[in-house]
C-alpha cells in the first residue's frame, strides 16, 4: 500500500483511497483494565504483553492505535470493539 | 480505565482472593449467594431500560459514533452495523437471562455463554456509570459505595474481573 502522492489526474483521490485507516481506542473511566487486555487478545490475537502495553497506552495517553489497514476491515474491528463496550473510532492513517 | 481495587485481588489475610468463577473442563462455573442471583436478575431489565441516544446518557455511551468529525460516514456506519449490534446485544441478554434463571446457587456456562456474560456485564457497568455521570478516572474515591447503583457497579466489576481471569486461562 503506497502513501507516496501520485501526480495523475485523480492524484489526491487515488492517494486517499490507498491510504489505510487506523482504529483508535480511547480511555474511559469504567472498563476494567484486565477486561480491556482480554478484549485486545481475543479480537486481535495479540500476546498478553502487547495487549497490556496497548491498554496502558490508552490509560496513560488517553488513546492508542490498535489496528491499521483497509477501511472495511478497520470498520469491522471498530464494530467488534463497540460490541465489547470499548470506545473506538476511525481515523486516517 | 478502571484498575481493580486490591481488595478484589488480595484478602485481609494477604492471600490471593479467588473470585466466584471457575474454569471446569472448557466450561465456566459460577457459585453465588441468593442475593447475588437477585441482583443479576435485575441486569437485563436495566439494559432494556436504556432509552434513546440524546435522552439517556447510557444510550449515548453504548451508541458510539466511530467517525466523530464526519456525520455522514457515522450515519453510514450506523446504517450498516446498527441491526447487527442490536441483534448481538439481544442474543447476549437472552443468554444471560436464561442462564441466570438456573440460579439461585450457581450456574454453569458454556464458553459462548461466558462471552455473552462478559459483554452484558461490561454494558451494564457502562450504562450505570454513564447515568451516574462518571466521566473521569478516580470516581471510585468520590462516590459512596453504599449507594445502590454504585454498589451494583462495583459488584458487577468484581464479577467481570473474576470472569475475565477465568476466560484468560483458556488462551494458554
Amino acid at each position: 500500500m503506497t502513501t507516496t502522492p501520485r501526480h495523475d489526474e485523480l492524484g489526491e483521490v487515488q492517494v486517499d483511497l490507498d491510504r489505510p485507516w487506523n482504529v483508535v481506542v480511547w480511555n474511559d473511566p469504567v472498563n476494567l483494565m484486565p477486561y480491556v487486555v482480554y478484549v485486545f487478545r481475543k479480537l486481535f490475537g495479540f500476546p498478553k504483553e502487547k495487549a497490556t502495553r496497548l491498554m496502558l497506552q490508552v490509560h496513560n495517553d488517553g488513546r492508542a492505535i490498535v489496528a491499521t489497514g483497509p477501511r472495511e476491515k478497520m470498520e469491522m474491528d471498530c464494530f467488534r470493539l463497540h460490541r465489547h463496550g470499548l470506545w473506538a473510532t476511525m481515523e486516517r492513517s | 480505565m478502571f484498575s481493580p481495587p486490591s481488595s478484589w485481588l488480595v484478602g485481609d489475610d494477604g492471600k490471593i482472593v479467588r473470585g466466584p468463577f471457575r474454569s471446569v473442563a472448557g466450561q465456566v462455573e459460577l457459585t453465588m449467594e441468593p442475593w447475588e442471583s437477585d441482583a443479576l436478575r435485575a441486569v437485563p431489565e436495566l439494559l432494556e431500560s436504556v432509552g434513546r441516544a440524546g435522552a439517556d446518557p447510557g444510550a449515548d455511551r453504548l451508541d458510539q459514533a466511530p467517525y466523530p468529525d464526519d456525520p455522514q460516514a457515522a450515519a453510514e456506519f450506523r446504517r450498516l452495523m446498527a441491526d447487527e449490534i442490536a441483534q448481538g446485544r439481544a442474543a447476549d441478554r437472552s443468554a444471560f437471562s436464561l442462564t441466570v434463571e438456573q440460579a439461585p446457587h450457581g450456574v454453569t456456562l458454556s464458553a459462548g455463554e461466558a462471552e455473552a456474560w462478559l459483554r452484558v456485564l461490561a454494558e451494564a457497568r457502562l450504562v450505570l456509570a454513564a447515568r451516574l455521570g462518571i466521566d473521569e478516572d478516580g470516581w471510585e474515591d468520590d462516590l459512596p459505595e453504599n449507594d445502590p447503583p454504585v454498589a451494583l457497579l462495583h459488584y458487577l466489576g468484581w464479577l467481570q474481573q473474576s470472569l475475565t481471569e477465568t476466560l484468560e486461562d483458556h488462551f494458554t
